[in-house]
């Protein structure tokens, strides 16, 4: 038996009595902190102003629609298209967010003090990622709803207004989707990297450089190849899932996905699990190093 | 090479930081390969793969992350004051970390646009994109180390550049292109190929001349920021 080879001194400070939490509430507690830290909130001014920028042109766009729809009831842009419309900036909001949710601790090296805790690493990662999930879906959700809240004044009769409220819950639904995709992805991305600014380089990089591939699929001859072009960018294999589940009529045309929707909707789940996958088999690594 | 160089070489690359610049060369490579065995026309192929996947996107962010990466990331981590107390002029710090940046985003850019220029349509063409990535890689790298003096989040503001300036506006609306990098190593690359595969959209002589007074300027606000440099504060 061995002799012990420390000693803890009760030094007299106040001991803590009350109750401790457990894994939930730890992980509900992180969900809420990184959920407030993708927008900045709770620190400086600096840390707001790329977040709210974006919030802020999102809300700008949607109002926009709300008032074209209220004064002279067109669609321009139906509730599944924001989304895509909108594409650019949900990149630009996850190279923001997500290495000020995942680098910053990576950085500083606070995962220990994390993980001495009940968190395991699964919980942490799933944390950060559905902060971030939920993070864009409330802006661009948001946007949706704004358009939602225009059109159900604009339009006459009860049975028009529960219509536009199962568009615009399923343009919701739909948003989520894509913020599952890009959240995975670049939460992925981000945990790799300590450095912030790398980090948002970077996402951006394997967002942008997937484009062109999509481009180049288009102008190989088969017409095959077309129809599967749309699944080497994460965009438009979304934009794929959404043609099949909203568009069944029009996907015969040129640009369309032919009968290859299933196929999309599969790739789609299976790109976030290995992406979900891998992000806890990272925060495993880090765990034990 | 001097002393500054030579530490701005090694954190940029050691300790498998390279890594960083592989995936996006070799993907517009890999990217390349496929018309090219299957036998489609380079007039088709040589649009979306050199202009949209190499002036778009593989120029800017590798010139971002090595442009912010040589001197913001010192300032980032508060070390670039061990560098400012030392008996150096401060033009003397900038200058070999920029010509740093520009020969690592030069290289690596130079050698994915070579070969699928090569590929192409020859070697001519593969030289004249070298050039051209060349003068994006002189002017992209200046603008992103003034700009990481300049601000604290360069690399947000680089990217919000990038993909709205660069990106969306000078492909979109013409009137952006005279002020738009991307067409200024476009336009050069298109006269030093000779080739009927890129088609440049400003003038020669307005590409040369914005492209010396874009460098220029950059380079001389990036000095004088940080001749008028004050360390700070954690800002969160």
């Amino acid at each position: 038996m061995s002799s012990p080879a420390g000693v803890i001194h009760d030094i007299g400070y106040q001991r803590y009595e009350g109750e401790r939490l457990g894994r939930g509430d730890v992980f509900l507690a992180l969900y809420a902190a990184s959920l407030r830290t993708a927008f900045g909130l709770g620190r400086s001014f600096k840390a707001k102003i790329f977040p709210w920028i974006i919030v802020g042109v999102v809300a700008i766009v949607g109002i926009v629609i709300m008032a074209i729809r209220a004064q002279t009831g067109e669609v321009v842009i139906k509730y599944a298209e924001l989304p895509e419309v909108l594409g650019t900036l949900m990149v630009l909001f996850v190279a923001i967010a997500a290495p000020e949710l995942v680098s910053r601790d990576l950085h500083s090296g606070v995962l220990p003090l994390y993980f001495s805790r009940p968190l395991r690493p699964a919980d942490y990662a799933l944390a950060k990622l559905s902060a971030l999930v939920t993070a864009i879906v409330l802006v661009w959700g948001g946007a949706q709803v704004l358009v939602f809240i225009g059109a159900a004044f604009s339009v006459k009769g009860f049975g028009n207004v529960m219509n536009e409220l199962a568009d615009a819950g399923l343009g919701v639904v739909y948003t989520a989707l894509y913020a599952v995709v890009f959240g995975s992805i670049a939460i992925l991305v981000a945990s790799l990297l300590k450095r912030r600014a790398v980090a948002a380089a970077a996402i951006v990089g394997s967002f942008l450089i997937t484009g062109p591939i999509v481009a180049m699929f288009y102008i190989l001859p088969s017409e095959t190849a077309h129809q599967l072009a749309q699944l080497f960018n994460p965009a438009s294999l979304v934009g794929g899932v959404g043609d099949w589940l909203f568009e069944p009529s029009s996907s015969n045309e040129e640009l369309g996905i032919g009968p290859f929707g299933p196929l999309y909707a599969l790739v789609a789940l299976g790109l976030i699990a290995l992406c979900v996958t891998l992000l806890i088999a990272r925060y495993r690594k880090v765990s034990k190093s | 090479m001097s002393t500054v160089a030579w530490i701005t070489t090694r954190g940029l690359l050691g300790r498998r930081r390279f890594l960083l610049l592989l995936p996006l060369p070799i993907l517009m490579i890999g990217v390349a390969l496929i018309p090219r065995f299957e036998g489609v026309s380079p007039q088709e192929w040589a649009q979306p793969v050199l202009v949209a996947m190499g002036f778009t996107t593989l120029l800017p962010i590798v010139a971002l992350i090595v442009g912010t990466g040589v001197l913001g990331a010192e300032i980032d981590d508060g070390t670039i004051t061990h560098i400012l107390s030392k008996p150096l002029a401060r033009w003397r710090i900038v200058v070999p970390k920029l010509l740093v940046a520009i020969a690592v985003t030069a290289a690596s850019a130079a050698v994915p646009f070579y070969i699928v220029g090569a590929l192409a349509s020859g070697p001519r063409l593969g030289i004249g994109l070298v050039v051209g990535s060349t003068v994006g890689a002189v002017l992209y790298s200046t603008i992103f180390v003034a700009l990481s003096l300049i601000s604290r989040r360069p690399v947000l503001l680089g990217l919000v550049y990038v993909i709205i300036w660069e990106g969306l506006l000078s492909n979109l609306v013409s009137g952006t292109r005279v002020l738009s990098v991307q067409q200024y190593a476009l336009t050069i690359a298109d006269k030093a190929s000779a080739s009927d595969l890129l088609n440049g959209n400003v003038s020669f002589a307005v590409a040369v001349v914005m492209s010396i007074v874009v460098t220029i300027g950059f380079l001389v606000l990036a000095i004088r920021k940080l001749s008028s440099f004050s360390v700070t504060g954690e800002t969160s």
